[in-house]
């Protein structure tokens, strides 16, 4: 099997790593850095799962190929906030809102809803709605995920 | 209640919450063991046929293929959920019945691997004549799908209650509606995944989405004819169910058998179409209701047959031809009713229970009562108020409701979205509807005993507890720990969990059903409350106090009214220690339920122990010209007997109305060609986004059951259903066209919107 040299930068880490042509950027942060917060759902660029932040903007992972990822900053799940490190305020609010039951759409969601208050730190309904439209949650209905969101950007206004 | 809690009742955060939000929690697709291999699924390509010949000689000889079976492989075990109903093995032997089916398996070095192989297995396969549709099923001379079954019925469901025939006769007005509706599905977030390894006891390993382990042990135990404990099913992050994780899944025993032919790890995720086309989807059905009423709208008479269309296999068939039923019956008073449901196999994936399980059969009671007050003149929601269930009554079957706050749901509903003022007197194409539902909470399954709780302390008063129940994301895990936090005056950080392990954690019925609050939780506090009478016992005799006036609270033992004679909660665990008598708690708890009761051939007695009731009014607005609908507002009022968390119980109503109503009713359905499903994806299947969804009032309504911990029940099905009943009964009302085939698409919405046009034109 082919496999071609990928460098780039994930979560501050430098990455250089030799992967399979047809590798996807979700199969390197999942098979090869063992980053499995970003989730498969579907494969096929519907459900959102599987969202990462490529210099800033949300793609799908399982969309993007590995070669397109080189030289780009990735930032996942894991290098929003968690263990060492100070949680995100979406991740506080999506905890203290009840935005999760099962938790698998939460990772991709929440690196959809982190590129939008990065670009418009006061979103309005309307806008964060549009904005997870690409993310599916079966379980919640969205009421708590919308509210967990408006909530952090409140915050970060203050 | 009159005893004020710390966390029982409180909106307090889930404490698993944190590790989703981080990424750590694992899923079994996250799962990597040492020299773990890829499993794959070689599948039928058509959708009944008789298995010629399985030639995997090529697939064995390519580098890196570790293992391939079939159904030489296997003992030929067949799996059904009741002794009567074991009609399906893992991996067939002689015929498939439906496209998709499992004929052969792989476990290889890597996936592109692993699909190589699956392309070089050989496959001769004898077609056979292959039916489709329920009606053509029955209508079909054979070949059976399954040998045992004449004209492909599955199960037959009879009750009769009453006089029927005499109620009809003495009705004003009765009706008769067919009502349809097509196959739904669950896509839960996570799709299917499962790793299976054999440790150096010979015991088997296994992660795997479930709701119930040792629902699934048990059947691995069979297949693989191995001692039962041996089987082990491990704890394991679940991304969602909604009825779609209830039974063993053919793929669990395929990876068990990859994993013990191969002597390495196995992990075997599948594809989204393969979650949608292998695991289960909801029946299509039709239905046909008949129902009489009198002057002022009360229902005399019902008479219901349905037709569920249940695929290839039996699966929870008795189970699944019942509820629909029986979540009417517990909804609505009938003294007199009939009622028989078939279900029937077809050459189609297999069917199973859903959330929003037999949509054309609660949508068709609700519609044609609708339509019966029309012409009576009285209003939907007085209609349903004067036929609803009330605590203390029993139902046609003969379960005694204790406990039912439906009409306080009707009034509640009606009265957030201003029935009162808007039923009749909205502009043109917008509408209001209501539905009312009801579910049980836990039922025997005829093999299924209670759950069983116990509680360790550690040496620093923290405790472990450990219990059957498994989280599918519902909350399960945080009901656990609120309820032993609260008995035991702990902070929640202070309760660690062991659960929903087959090895380490007692039997548990599992979550389906509805139960796990029910059992679960009655099981864990009793265990709680047991260890806080050994640790009274301990601190009485050091207070010099009676145990009875003992208080636990923030992690210090008081005499109750002198805050100052207290103990430290680690002193007397410690105590416990070193006076040779260690505080350890048990509960166990089986809900009350008549166990002479059977599906098929005794539909009669106490089904379950409690019912959650539930009703929901939704406002909508039809754009004439596209057919679309939007949905302005929605109230859900629950009876969930006690809400332990409102605000996960509100999570529970919110995504109830999203899967029931915006999707059930909206959009979602699967379409066919022959037994091939055409839109096994979420591309073409299309569930709710954010954007689509309306304005939610989540209403929590509390009848305090008396078995239930707290007085609680279960959160969110009764609304997952009624919100599917007043989508039906507001798109009706906005567009004065009564919809039989669901779910309501824009092009059925034209279509009637035309006809009505034509009709007045006339
Ligand atoms: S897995 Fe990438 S969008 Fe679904
Ligand atoms: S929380 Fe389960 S899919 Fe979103």
């Amino acid at each position: 099997m082919k496999k071609i040299p990928v460098s780039m930068t994930v979560n501050d880490d430098e990455v250089d790593i030799y992967v399979p042509a047809h590798w996807t950027l979700l199969d390197v942060l999942r098979e090869e850095l063992e980053l499995t917060g970003a989730k498969e759902g579907c494969g096929e660029g519907v459900c959102g799962s599987c969202t990462v932040l490529m210099d800033g903007h949300p793609v799908r992972s399982c969309l993007t190929l590995a070669a397109e990822a080189r030289g780009a900053r990735v930032l996942t799940v894991e290098g929003l906030g968690g263990p060492g490190m100070e949680l995100d305020p979406l991740q506080q609010a999506f905890i203290e809102k009840g935005a999760v039951q099962c938790g698998f759409c939460t990772p991709g969601m929440l690196m959809t809803a982190k590129a939008l208050l990065d670009s418009k730190p006061e979103a309005t309904e309307q806008e964060v709605r549009e904005a997870i439209s690409g993310n599916i949650c079966r379980c919640t209905g969205y009421a708590k995920i919308v509210e967990a969101i408006l909530d952090a950007s409140h915050k970060s206004e203050t | 209640m009159d005893k004020e809690f710390t966390y029982i009742g409180k909106r307090v955060p889930r404490v698993d919450s944190l590790s989703r939000v981080t990424g750590e929690a694992v899923f079994a697709a996250d799962l990597k063991l040492p020299r773990m291999l890829v499993g794959k699924v070689k599948r039928s390509h058509v959708a009944h046929a008789r298995i010629v010949r399985v030639d995997t000689s090529k697939a064995e000889r390519l580098r890196g293929v570790k293992a391939v079976v079939t159904g030489r492989d296997t003992a030929g075990v067949k799996w059904g959920v009741f002794r009567y109903t074991q009609d399906m093995e893992f991996l067939p032997r002689d015929k498939v019945r439906y496209f998709g089916e499992e004929i052969a398996a792989v476990a290889a070095v890597d996936e592109d691997t692993a699909l190589e192989a699956l392309e070089l297995i050989e496959v001769e396969l004898e077609e056979l004549p292959a039916v489709f549709t329920p009606l053509d099923a029955m209508a079909s001379e054979g070949p059976w799908i399954h040998d045992e079954y004449p004209n492909n019925v599955n199960v037959h469901v009879e009750i009769n209650v009453g006089d029927v025939e005499k109620g009809f006769e003495e009705s004003y007005l009765v009706r008769e509606d067919t009502f349809t509706a097509a196959e739904d599905d669950y896509f839960m977030g996570e799709p299917f995944a499962v790793v299976a390894r054999f440790d150096d006891g010979g015991n088997l390993e296994m992660w795997t989405p479930n709701a119930g382990p040792h629902m699934k042990a048990k059947p691995l135990s069979n297949a693989l004819r191995m001692p039962l404990n041996k089987v082990r099913v491990r704890k394991i992050a679940i991304g969602g169910a909604f009825g779609g994780r209830s039974e063993i899944s053919p793929a669990d025993y395929i990876c068990a058998l990859l994993a013990r032919k191969s002597a390495r790890p196995v992990k075997l995720i599948y594809t989204r179409e393969e979650n949608t086309v292998n695991v289960r989807m909801g029946h299509a059905l039709i239905t046909t209701i008949k129902t009489g009423v009198d002057r002022e709208g009360r229902v005399l008479a019902r008479d219901i047959t349905c037709y569920m269309d249940g695929g290839a296999y039996s699966s929870t068939g008795p189970i699944a031809t019942s509820v629909p039923f029986l979540c009417m019956e517990q909804a609505y008073r009938m003294e007199n009713v009939r009622y028989n449901g078939y279900r029937i196999f077809t050459n189609k994936p297999v069917r199973g229970m859903i959330r929003m399980h037999g949509r054309s059969f609660a949508c068709g009671v609700d519609l044609q009562l609708d339509r019966l007050g029309e012409e009576l003149g009285i209003d939907p929601v007085t209609m349903r108020l004067r036929n609803a269930r009330k605590a203390g009554e029993t139902t046609p079957t003969g379960s005694v409701v204790s406990s039912c706050g439906l009409t306080e749901c009707i009034e509640k509903a009606a009265e957030k979205i201003e029935w009162r003022k808007k039923y009749g007197n909205l502009p043109p194409w917008r509408g209001i509807g209501i539905g009312i539902n009801s579910v049980q909470t836990g039922f025997p399954l005829g093999i299924r005993g209670g759950s069983q709780a116990f509680i360790k302390f550690n040496e620093d008063g923290g405790v472990t507890l450990n219990s059957g129940v498994v989280d599918n994301g519902q909350g399960n895990d945080q009901m656990l720990v609120q309820v032993v936090a609260e008995e035991l005056g702990l902070p929640l950080e202070d309760v660690n969990l062991i659960t929903a392990d087959t090895e380490l954690t007692a039997n548990d019925p599992g979550s389906y059903s509805m139960v796990s609050t029910f059992a679960g939780g009655n099981a864990a506090r009793l265990a709680a409350i047991d260890a806080r009478e050994k640790l009274f016992r301990i601190a009485a005799e050091a207070l010099e106090a009676n145990p009875a006036d003992l208080v636990l609270k923030d992690r210090k033992i008081f005499v109750a009214g002198s805050p100052d004679r207290f103990l430290p909660l680690t002193k007397v665990v410690r105590m416990g220690l070193i006076q040779g008598r260690p505080v350890s708690g048990e509960g166990h708890f089986a809900p009350k339920v008549d166990h002479r009761r059977e599906w098929v051939s005794n539909p009669h007695g106490q089904l379950s122990e409690a019912f959650s009731f539930g009703a929901t009014v939704a406002e909508v607005e039809v754009d004439p010209d596209t057919g679309q609908v939007r949905v302005l507002e929605v109230a859900a009022a629950q009876d969930c007997g006690f809400a332990i968390n409102p605000m996960v119980v509100e999570g529970q109503f919110e995504g109830s109305v999203a899967m029931g109503g915006q999707g059930g009713m909206l959009t979602e359905y699967h379409f066919w060609d022959g037994g091939r499903c055409m839109n096994p994806t979420q591309l073409e299947y299309k569930v709710p986004l954010a954007a689509d969804m309306p304005r939610i009032h989540p209403i929590i309504v509390e009848s305090n059951d008396p078995g239930g911990p707290y007085g609680a029940k279960e959160a969110g099905m009764s609304i997952a259903m009624s919100a599917a009943q007043a989508y039906a009964s507001a798109i009706a009302d906005a567009i004065g066209v009564t919809i039989t085939d669901f779910p309501m698409t824009p092009d059925k919405i034209l279509e009637a919107i035309e006809k009505r046009r034509q009709e007045e034109r006339k």
